[in-house]
């Protein structure tokens, strides 16, 4: 079943487009990855399906419901987003971070009842930052930062989670760590994931579906194996390319030289 | 309500009350509390005299205060920057313009306040226009467009202040000093419904600029109408400033120290740190008021000196003690 729909979606900022024709099909429970060089407009993708930015033209569709007539709250109750990273001007306590994925859920946007806490406390447990509740979110490390974020869509208590680059910059370690609480909590809570990656290795070894962007446009869309191939990766990246088959059995991308 | 944030509002509370007490009884007279409250013959009445001459002043020093603080807290978790100021988007300038172009025009001093507040709306929509971007608030935008304003209204006043009279030119200069000499019970009333109505409004917002002092994206991702948001904020903070700027001329520092005071003492949740920053302005506001009254009497020293005077210092120390 279809949970997300985009058909024909552009974005601006400012004069700049940012997309300018994205189709996307998105079914429920699935994990996607969105792949593209850098501008090409996934990051602008997650924002316009957040509601973070307005689409200039095209359609989205959540459950068959045009998200343009969905108030913004319902919106913010059914999808979660988690930036790359947040600049925190001021002091705030982690655990205040993720009470504020309650938000929407509480009227005038309050994020502080008995209920709320007993949430946010258990969706930080899930991604093993409950111990750092008490800390200021603006001194914790990237790793560390990335598992708030993650937990406060946890707590969001949404079925879509929108995720911009959640492994990169990470070192191995906390890399690790941290898909490893993503995949987990996909599959305890049954959520639908769109994440926008740079590594073509890990939309392969992750996702069920691939969505090639080029220049604001959609250029293929499927499963990995179909999707990516090394004549949609020329086209997607300018990269000559192969594929190799590592000693586990998965699919290595291995980049050659850039195309002429 | 937790028992932490009712904790700082009390105390809050309690420091404007000693405030509101220093208020009544320093000056060029000075009473004692026993005089005012229990005082029998002529200097009890001698006492409550005064203290009934001041009270208007008092009220509308915690009023001015309390609007300055509160509009720059707001602003501050609007535009996630602890720089954010009343004064640095426009409004002051065009207050104290308005100001100026009446007395010019001769108006009867009476119609200064107006004139003073008609001045900060027309800035204040002006800032907005200038900040509009692809049909979009744009909170980068406002803090420049609040620079240009500014900065065409000082000039603005100098001109007009250049070609006055001395006597129109001393009351401008009220204008761009700050001065709550001019307080009478009619004044403080009415500030009241203005500094109510918008406070009230930005209270009502404070669960929202909790998300917006995370980021205006952070705000939009959890469900909140932002154009909206901005515009309400936006210009609720603009009629305080408006208003204390009509009433009190341009006191400057207030709307900046005290929401910066007040986040070190009570923490970044808007819910506590919007209504303490009122309380701690009005008490501010009210002791620098009684300070200038009573350093040096007869003579009475500009109100936005004082509070700079003791702005600056507080603020330099609060800046080394996190090195």
């Amino acid at each position: 079943m279809t949970i997300l729909r985009a058909r024909g979606l552009e974005a601006s900022y400012g004069p700049t487009p940012a997309l300018a024709g994205v189709d996307a099909d998105v079914e429920k429970g699935e994990i996607a990855a969105v792949l593209g060089e850098n501008g090409s407009g996934k990051s602008t993708l997650l924002k316009v399906l957040a509601r973070i930015v307005p689409a200039s033209a095209g359609e989205v569709r959540l459950d068959d419901r045009p998200l343009a007539s969905m108030p913004r709250r319902e919106t913010a109750r059914r999808i979660a987003y988690v930036p790359q990273s947040v600049d925190l001007v001021f002091p705030i306590r982690a655990l205040d971070l993720v009470l504020q994925g309650r938000a929407p859920h509480n009227r005038g946007f309050a994020s502080d009842s008995p209920e709320d806490r007993r949430r946010a406390l258990e969706a930080m447990r899930a991604c093993d930052v409950e111990s750092l509740a008490e800390r200021d979110a603006s001194a914790l490390s990237g790793g560390e930062q990335r598992r708030v974020f993650l937990a406060r869509a946890l707590a969001q208590d949404a079925d879509v989670w929108l995720l911009d680059e959640p492994a990169s910059g990470l070192d191995p370690r906390h890399r690790l760590e941290l898909l490893e609480i993503l995949a987990r909590a996909h599959r305890e809570r049954r959520a639908t994931i769109l994440l926008v990656t740079h590594e073509i290795d890990l939309a392969a070894d992750l996702a069920d579906r691939v969505l090639l962007l080029r220049s604001g446009r959609t250029l293929a869309q499927g499963p990995p194996a179909e999707v990516l191939t090394p004549e949609n990766l020329r086209r997607a990246f300018s990269v000559e390319s192969r594929i190799e088959v590592d000693s586990a059995g998965r699919r290595r991308w291995v980049p050659v030289a850039p195309a002429r | 309500m937790t028992r932490g944030r009712a904790g700082a509002l009390a105390v809050a509370a309690a420091l404007l009350l000693l405030s509101l007490a220093l208020g009544f009884l320093a000056g060029g007279v000075r009473l004692s509390l026993p005089d005012l409250f229990s005082g029998q013959g002529p200097a009890g009445e001698t006492a409550r005299l005064i203290a009934s001459l001041r009270f208007p002043r008092v009220l509308l020093a915690a009023l001015v205060g309390g609007c300055l603080a509160l509009a720059g807290a707001a602003l501050q978790a609007l535009l996630k920057n602890p720089l954010a100021d009343p004064f640095l988007l426009g409004t002051s300038g065009g207050a104290a313009t308005g100001a100026a172009l009446a007395v010019m025009a001769g108006l009867s001093p009476f119609l200064s306040p107006a004139a003073a507040f008609a001045g900060a709306v027309v800035a204040s929509l002006g800032v907005a226009a200038m900040a509009r971007r692809g049909g979009r608030l744009d909170l980068q935008r406002l803090l420049l467009a609040g620079l240009i304003a500014n900065a065409f209204f000082s000039a603005l006043l100098l001109l007009v202040f250049s070609v006055v009279s001395g006597e129109a030119a001393r009351t401008m200069i009220f204008w761009m000093m700050g001065s709550l000499a001019d307080a009478t019970p009619g004044r403080a009333l009415v500030l009241l419904p203005y500094a109510a109505a918008a406070g009230a409004v930005l209270l009502l917002s404070a669960s929202r600029l909790n998300l917006f002092a995370v980021g205006e994206e952070n705000a939009a991702a959890l469900g909140v109408d932002t154009e909206k948001s901005k515009g309400i904020v936006f210009l609720a903070a603009s009629l305080l400033t408006g208003a204390a700027v009509a009433f009190a001329g341009v006191i400057g520092f207030v709307g900046l120290l005290v929401p910066h005071a007040a986040r070190s003492a009570v923490g970044n949740d808007q819910r506590v740190l919007l209504p303490v920053s009122a309380i701690a302005g009005a008490a501010l506001l009210v002791a620098a008021d009684a300070l200038a009254r009573s350093l040096f009497t007869p003579a009475e020293l500009p109100i936005g000196a004082v509070t700079a005077a003791v702005g600056a210092p507080l603020f330099a120390w609060m800046l080394l003690r996190n090195r």
